[in-house]
């Protein structure tokens, strides 16, 4: 149950049109494609001229820039750079994506079981493909085994070996696409209720139009959609880190401090 | 009694026992989190993340037990 939208407004009054069926059948690849024009457009608009004291809007993405770089930055290291452009794009686009349930007319594409799992498909293989590039074939399958230091870790590795393969190559892109249609499409669903509700109040009394109940929910939706987008490109950023042979900083621990390792642990 | 009413029944049930379980353990996760917070303000960005993460893969059951709901509630009805 969802709020009508510009494609279904559309198929009510051009019904037959073959190019109103077709977007009609495949409104979540149209909004989506919306949105990301919209993104970029505005994007490129916005920087059209660079400039060294920038104008308000050249202001605005560079403070979105520098935000997205610090923050994932300190998650990834200096290592994991080149993939900061990729994990923000990644949040601008889903947070873009979320946030259109709130236009009138408009519809999250996340609503759609599709569009997240395209989502993951490409965190899944920018995630193997780095950890098939950085630690080569040999050392993807030794950090799928566990990455075993002693004769234990060497014993338990064809055990270690199908629970990684689970862990680390199926269930990531799995979760990351079930959680974030699940999410948004279960706030969609609650902002489709109560539109019906409200309307169902001012119908009882023969009055046309609707009590705005979903307002409430339509602030919940800002909050909770930024989140889910924040989690998505968080997670894909770990799943990246894991990849990279730096897994985070080493630790010694000696009998009164613990002392930063130099140099990471491979 | 026949599918749809034992769907329409159990449906709901099971979400709100997975929101029960799931609900115990975000806040297990946030008060740790501000407790860490509280005792070391310094680490607070890098904690606040890793609690944003373990809320997240603690959400995703309840997610997981709405998904069911989704799939299953066409039968009802």
């Amino acid at each position: 149950m969802e709020p009508a939208n510009i494609v279904t407004l559309l198929e009510g009054a051009f019904g037959e049109r073959p190019l109103v069926q077709f977007i009609h059948r495949y409104e979540d690849l149209f909004f989506a494609s919306l949105i990301l024009i919209a993104l970029v457009g505005f994007v490129r608009w916005a920087t059209r001229r660079h400039e060294l004291i920038p104008g308000p809007l050249q202001n605005l993405m560079e403070i979105v820039v520098e935000n997205i770089d610090s923050f994932f930055g300190g998650i990834l290291g200096e290592q994991g750079r080149p993939y900061i452009p990729y994990i923000g794009s990644l949040f601008l686009y889903i947070w873009a994506m979320n946030m259109s349930a709130l236009v009138p007319g408009m519809k999250a594409p996340t609503t759609n079981l599709n569009t997240t799992v395209a989502l993951g498909l490409t965190v899944f293989i920018t995630v193997q493909y780095t950890g098939l590039k950085q630690l080569g074939i040999g050392g993807y399958f030794f950090h799928l085994a566990g990455r075993p230091q002693d004769l234990v870790g060497y014993v338990l590795a064809p055990l270690m070996l199908p629970l990684n393969l689970v862990l680390e190559v199926v269930l990531p892109p799995v979760s990351l696409s079930l959680r974030l249609f699940g999410n948004i499409l279960g706030l969609d669903s609650l902002i489709g209720a109560m539109v019906v509700m409200g309307a169902a109040i001012l119908g009882y009394f023969g009055l046309p139009g609707g009590v705005p109940l979903q307002l409430p929910f339509m602030i919940l939706e800002i909050l909770l959609g930024t989140v889910q987008a924040l989690i998505f490109s968080l997670l894909a950023s770990i799943y990246i880190l894991g990849m990279l042979p730096h897994v985070g900083e080493e630790f010694i621990i000696t009998e009164d401090k613990i002392v930063k390792k130099k140099g990471g642990s491979h | 009694m026949n599918l749809s009413t034992a769907l329409a029944f159990s449906l709901p049930l099971g979400v709100a026992l997975a929101a029960v379980g799931s609900a115990i353990s975000l806040g297990r996760v946030v008060s740790s989190a501000m407790e860490a917070m509280g005792r070391q303000p310094e680490a607070s960005g890098k904690i606040q993340t890793g609690m944003i993460i373990g809320a997240a893969f603690v959400e995703a059951l309840t997610i997981y037990a709405l998904l069911v709901v989704f799939l299953l509630m066409g039968k009802v009805g």
